[in-house]
């Protein structure tokens, strides 16, 4: 079964379309990190995941059910987490916690509960207005696991938090994979917390998906050269190479994206584009997100 | 064993975890039945997917570094010294690649470089 299934979608506000037609889905047990920059479309993908927001056309199964039919029924399996998420200020941890288990009256774990809020030592007795909004969001993070959800989703759940503090969360979430080996869709722009916790990546651009890759082979399979500009040498050129994926003109040199291991474009940019000695590396995923979406209008 | 990963590189996790238990068996660091962390424990340590941990636990069970044993913790696994070193022969040919790719690219003569790399490995023998 697909722990999430997009035909189509395309969905927006009023007149204007946030999503532009897409299509993907998410097998269980994968850890999928959605990535695109400010206005790209990653909440609006969410929350139409969470039956939120309803598409223009298109099918949505979230857990092989539509979440649009029996809302209810979906969100029993589902955990989520956002950004903005506020928790009541004036109860306390411990009861914050409580209210959750009464959601999930059937499905919630006290010892998984009581086990990850001990991990992070979060106090059960102060306010939420008391906590510091690192430890706010490990106590929305557990209230979303603890009755073991088949999938969850994650919008910026890092947002806003100091580097310790995001890596506290990073830890709660990777010790729920550990203990659970849900499936997870987590939108995020720190791609080192990318690389860490995903094994797949969907960059979305102005709507549509960029990229939907295995994260190794991100890596392993994208190659970033820095190529002089010299005449006879333009973007539509390197771009007319079937593998190059984007280019993007600094001053007087392009940074051209292939699609190939370093080697290949090696040999690609020697024997068929015509270009000797021309810098190439592997690109860690902040590299490749600038690359390619800065190139994008 | 400290393994440490670097998010930042271009090399996928996987892989640096790999290099790292590889370079570990050649150098004797880990001997054979020595037994490895769980994938659980070593997620948690490094901060990645455990997903990630499986994949370069299997890449190196495929390569024969590893052995694994139902229900017990995996360990280095016993190679003839054959095997060791044509092991130890592909680290340094992995090693050694980026610096053929410079050799290509600042267009040196094969003969010239491969004299450099003699007179360096020279300069560099450790002490008698």
């Amino acid at each position: 079964m697909k722990a999430i299934e997009f035909s189509n979608v395309t969905c927006g506000y009023g007149p204007k379309t946030v999503l532009d037609a897409i299509s993907f889905d998410v097998p269980s047990g994968e850890v999928i990190g959605l990535v695109g920059r400010n206005g790209a479309g990653k909440t609006t993908l969410i929350r139409s995941a969470m039956a939120m927001i309803k598409p223009h056309s298109g099918a949505i199964q979230i857990l092989g059910q539509d979440p649009f039919v029996q809302p209810e029924l979906v969100k029993e399996r589902i955990g989520y987490v956002s950004e903005d998420q506020i928790l009541p200020p004036f109860l306390k941890t411990h009861d914050v916690m409580e209210l959750h288990k009464s959601l999930y009256p059937k499905t919630w774990d006290d010892h998984l509960a009581r086990s990850l809020a001990g991990t992070f030592n979060l106090p059960q007795n102060q306010k939420i207005s008391k906590l510091s909004k690192g430890q706010a969001r490990q106590v929305a993070l557990v209230c979303a696991v603890a009755h073991r959800p088949e999938l969850l989703i994650l919008d910026e759940p890092a947002g806003g938090l100091d580097p310790s503090a995001r890596r506290e969360f990073l830890e709660t979430s990777i010790a729920f994979l550990n203990e659970c080996g849900s499936t997870i869709l987590f939108s995020s722009h720190y791609m080192t917390d990318v690389e860490r916790m995903s094994n797949r990546l969907l960059m979305l651009h102005s709507g549509r998906i960029l990229l939907d890759r295995d994260m190794d082979e991100l890596k392993e399979e994208f190659t970033l050269t820095v190529i002089p500009e010299v005449e006879g040498i333009d973007s539509d050129l390197l771009l007319d190479h079937p593998s190059c994926l984007s280019v993007r003109k600094r001053d007087d040199r392009f940074h051209a994206v292939f699609q190939l291991t370093t080697s290949a474009a090696q040999h690609v940019l020697e024997k068929e584009i015509g270009i000797t000695g021309c810098p190439t590396k592997a690109m860690n995923l902040e590299e490749l997100f600038v690359e390619v979406t800065g190139s994008q209008k | 064993m400290l393994i440490l990963v670097d998010p930042n590189n271009g090399i996928p996790v996987y892989r640096q975890i790999m290099d790292q238990i590889k370079f570990f068996v050649s150098s004797g660091v880990l001997k054979p039945g020595d037994a490895l962390p769980s994938t659980r424990s070593l997620s948690a340590d490094l901060g990645v997917n455990p997903m990630t941990i499986s994949k370069a636990y299997s890449f190196l069970e495929r390569d024969d570094v590893l052995e694994r044993r139902p229900g017990r913790p995996l360990i280095v696994k016993a190679i003839s010294d054959e095997e060791q070193t044509r092991q130890r022969m592909d680290q340094l040919r992995e090693a050694l690649s980026p610096a053929v790719r410079v050799v290509r690219q600042l267009d040196i003569e094969a003969d010239r470089a491969i004299e450099t790399f003699r007179q360096m490995l020279k300069d560099q023998e450790p002490m008698k």
